[in-house]
């Protein structure tokens, strides 16, 4: 089975302190790290393959630095990996970047193709979607079970409050990837280094047979407007005091709030 | 008539007893030969440095079971009798062969007191036998095991020795030889037999059946664990090899993929338990046993590489073995806190620490076997360089209203450097340590820096997890800033970077300059000696001090920090029952701090139950990872009415009269 993992680089948020710098996230101090949803649906992909045979491309639409997701997977045991990068394809909203996704996987003769249910940083949920619109194809989201077979995949469907749902599809199909399906292996540097030497194609807009106004901004009928960090201080209370001050006011005020029996 | 032996004394078909000897010799020598070839095969995974343990210490502990005899005499004298009794008899048996077959020299007095002494040796043996089933089923030791082999081998010999006594009386019996009182033994078993003829008739049986029952044991030999008769020495000898920069295993996570050394400790154990009894893991319930490790890592090191194993009736077996075994190996390898405790009471340096670090490595390179957590740890090593957060540049927060220099930046000039942590300079507890050392210092006029937020990880943590290449990014990351910025001279305030930095960073950096690396425990006592530090506040207080096993079993070092206590005025030093080489592990070692193991026994309680029944009213150690882990159990434990914790480094600036106030509170329960 040939399996497509798209995937993507970003930010990794949850304890850093954010800055704003042009309506954008300032990467400077953030280090990027592979999309979690994204890295589930590679474990998913290395192990259908390792179970039963086939091959795991990864596909990745970003800035040079981005190749380190390609790396990081190449590492985890998939087998070749597809490098999208050029200035074309800056501003494109998730639309075009499905665009430009379908127009370099058509041909691949994927069997399969995996992305996570959404990436961290934009949380669009939409680019597996999108995809599977733009090349005619079969697709379900938000699976926490696969079961490929011949002609078919039985994908387990997350749904609310511990319900799920199994849904049949023809292959080639795609499928988003919701967390937990699995356990993704752990990629150490050693790992990294030893797939250092693989070459990645690098695919950049004059390869794929788009016109050059269906790429970008100028493509994308979305348009980001502003990004807000949360307001600071609200819901914080400042304690005042030495130690034991302090601390008899904490309890006070857990005692008051219920927070004491 | 002068005294000889008489060889094959009535006894018909000697041939078919040649027979025999050569068939027993041929099963020996296979034996032999699997040993050989599976030492070899270790050999070339990974050879020996040419540097080894001193012979005259090695042959002590051989010849005199020195290590046996530290964890118990009543081990120390079965091993004793055994050893002298089977190697008496060895040699005696070798001395007959030669005089049977080369020179006849066995008559006369010699004869006499060659058979007295043999006689000696046949009942040191006897009596360590019976020594050996005693300890194991009449005044059961606890850590002895009770395997089939572990009863039958010490039966058989017994066999062995008491039928050649039985063959000798009954050939005094028949014969009454005058000098027969020499052969004391046989000479009072001797009157077993009520008369020459049926001692006679009973001859033949009495011989035939010693003979089968020693060639069975001969045959039997290097496929028992008396095989430790050759590797334990070897072993021995290997100790104290130097540290290599590991290979990471071709087989991933995989124990057969071991070196000569380490092979050689697997067949240097005896399984006897001693790293059992002080492993703080097993002791504290945990499913985890250096000696189940050493004893799979054997059968796994047989079952892949030995040419008998490569028979294609064995191979299904083969297989369903491996995988049994490494799934318990996956499950063990989190377990280890890297204490040492295991290798300090080995009677042959062969407790697994080395092994498990292999093993580890083996799992991180396979990737799915890799807790979660210390998954999550390693990326945050990686990335982040260091265990804790998820943030770069956050090691410099403890420094806050302190000026000391940043030695990153130019210009900037200082004696020592520094090397405050991860741990010491992120986690709130520990950053007492920092503040509190940093004070001394000053106060002590001591010319330091750091290096301030760019502080690296020294790459302990990957070192102890067994991410192999983190550790060489870490320590290559951490020797080019220290050559670039000239620094040489390193106080660590954790006995772990210590360790690290001391002990590995050398055999990373090529063209680097020589470092000389302190804990701060052994600056403080150089100032204290040089008069520098004195301490002059009197701490009327009883206090107990935790030694973290890397200060005193990896590197030695128990007498300074007591020194320092000793010299603050009106302390008073109360031991716990397990400390100085013998201490017992907080539990904080090996990576796990970072890790929870689910429905794990809290090691630190342990110790803090010992601390307790002291009576003193204050812990000290001189470790963060101990201070967090002992501060964490005596809140959980129940005992924050009973003493506090504190670090050596914190009461040293009580004993000057520094104590940060926001510490005070702590110190005084």
């Amino acid at each position: 089975m040939k399996i497509l993992v798209l995937v993507k680089n970003v930010p990794e948020v949850a304890e850093a302190e954010l800055e704003i710098d042009q309506g954008a996230l300032d990467l400077e101090d953030l280090e990027m790290v592979v999309n979690e949803w994204d890295n589930y649906a590679v474990e998913e992909a290395v192990r259908i393959t390792e179970a039963s045979g086939g091959e795991v491309h990864l596909m990745t639409l970003g800035g040079e630095d981005d190749e380190d997701v390609l790396r990081r997977g190449l590492a985890m045991g998939a087998h070749a990996a597809s490098h999208l990068c050029d200035e074309a394809f800056e501003g494109s909203d998730p639309a075009t970047v499905a665009r430009i996704f379908a127009a370099a996987v058509k041909g691949g003769g994927y069997d399969l193709i995996l992305t996570g249910v959404q990436s961290a940083d934009l949380g669009q949920a939409s680019i597996g979607v999108l995809l599977a619109q733009e090349l005619g194809l079969p697709h379900a989201t938000m699976a926490i079970a696969l079961e490929p077979s011949a002609g078919e995949v039985v994908v387990t469907r997350e749904l609310e409050n511990n319900t799920s749902e199994k849904v049949a599809l023809p292959l080639p199909a795609v499928v988003t990837v919701q967390s937990g399906i699995n356990q993704p292996r752990y990629v150490s540097i050693m790992g990294i280094r030893k797939v250092r030497k693989m070459t990645i194609e690098q695919i950049e807009a004059d390869d794929l047979s788009l016109a050059e106004d269906a790429l970008g901004a100028a493509a994308s009928m979305v348009a980001s407007q502003s990004l807000v960090l949360p307001p600071m201080g609200d819901g914080a209370q400042m304690l005042e005091g030495g130690l034991d001050s302090v601390c008899d006011q904490a309890a006070a005020i857990l005692r008051e709030k219920g927070g004491l029996a | 008539m002068n005294p000889l032996r008489m060889p094959f004394w009535g006894v018909e078909w000697a041939w078919l007893f040649y027979l025999l000897a050569t068939l027993a010799l041929a099963v020996l020598a296979l034996g032999l030969w699997e040993k050989i070839a599976l030492w070899a095969q270790g050999r070339r995974a990974a050879p020996v440095a040419s540097h080894s343990h001193p012979l005259g210490a090695v042959l002590a502990d051989v010849f005199l079971g020195r290590r046996i005899w530290q964890g118990g005499r009543t081990a120390g004298l079965m091993h004793l009798m055994l050893l002298w009794g089977f190697l008496g008899l060895f040699v005696g048996t070798c001395a007959v062969a030669v005089d049977h077959y080369l020179i006849s020299f066995l008559q006369g007095r010699v004869y006499l007191w060659f058979s007295a002494g043999l006689e000696a040796c046949g009942l040191l043996l006897v009596l360590g036998l019976m020594l050996a089933l005693a300890r194991r089923w009449l005044l059961p030791v606890p850590r002895l095991e009770r395997r089939p082999d572990d009863t039958l081998l010490p039966l058989w010999l017994l066999a062995v020795a008491c039928g050649g006594f039985m063959v000798e009386a009954a050939r005094l019996a028949a014969t009454r030889p005058p000098w027969e009182a020499w052969s004391f033994v046989g000479y009072g078993l001797s009157g077993l037999f009520p008369s020459a003829v049926a001692a006679r008739e009973a001859f033949p049986w009495l011989w035939w059946s010693h003979a089968l029952i020693s060639l069975g044991f001969i045959a039997w030999l290097p496929w028992s664990k008396l095989a430790h008769a050759i590797a334990a020495p070897a072993s021995l000898y290997l100790q104290g090899q130097p540290l290599a920069v590991l290979a990471v295993a071709a087989e991933e996570g995989d124990l057969a993929a071991l070196g000569l050394r380490h092979l050689l400790h697997l067949d240097a154990c005896t399984r006897c338990g001693r790293c059992v009894e002080v492993c703080p893991a097993a002791q504290a319930g945990e499913p985890f046993s250096p000696r189940d490790l050493l004893r799979r890592a054997r059968r796994q090191a047989r079952l892949k590489y030995s040419p008998l194993y490569r028979l294609p009736w064995l191979r299904g077996r083969r297989q369903a073995l491996l995988e049994r075994d490494r799934a318990a190996d996956w499950e063990a390898a989190w377990y280890c806190t890297t204490c040492r405790a295991c290798l300090e009471v080995c009677p042959v340096q062969a407790a697994p620490i080395e092994m498990i670090r292999k093993l580890r490595a083996g799992l991180v390179e396979q990737g799915s076997a890799v807790p979660p957590q210390l998954m999550d740890t390693m990326e945050k090593l990686f990335r982040y360089g260091n265990p804790w957060v998820a943030k770069k540049g956050a090691k410099a927060g403890w420094a806050q209203g302190r000026e000391i220099p940043d030695l990153n930046k130019k210009g900037a000039e200082a004696d020592w450097l520094y090397f405050v942590g991860c741990t010491t300079a992120i986690d709130t507890r520990a950053q007492g340590i920092a503040r509190a050392l940093s004070d001394v210092f000053i106060h002590c006029g001591v010319s330091f820096g750091t290096l301030g937020k760019k502080e690296p990880c020294c790459g302990d943590i990957a070192r102890r997890l067994g991410e192999q290449g983190l550790m060489e990014e870490q320590i290559e990351a951490t020797q080019a800033l220290l050559n670039k910025q000239g620094l040489t001279r390193i106080i660590c305030t954790s006995p772990h970077c210590f360790d690290t930095i001391k002990k590995v960073h050398p055999l990373f950096s090529e063209e680097g300059l020589p470092l000389q690396v302190l804990h701060y425990s052994q600056m403080l006592h150089r100032l204290w000696q040089q008069g520098r530090l004195i301490f002059d506040h009197p701490l009327p207080i009883k206090v107990t001090y935790h030694d973290p096993c890397f200060l005193a079993r990896h590197n030695r070092l128990v007498d300074e920090p007591r020194d320092l206590l000793r010299a603050m005025p009106g302390l008073e030093l109360v031991e716990m029952a397990d400390h100085g080489l013998n201490s017992l592990c907080c539990g904080g070692g090996g990576g796990r701090m970072w890790h929870e193991i689910p429905g794990q026994a809290n090691l630190a309680v342990r110790r803090l139950e010992q601390a307790a029944s002291t009576g003193a009213e204050l812990v000290v150690t001189a470790c963060p990872l101990c201070l967090i882990m002992l501060e964490d159990a005596r809140k959980t434990g129940g005992f924050e009415d009973k003493f506090a914790i504190i670090d050596l480094s914190e009461l040293a600036a009580r004993a000057l009269g520094l104590a940060a106030t926001d510490r005070e509170a702590a110190v005084n329960p």
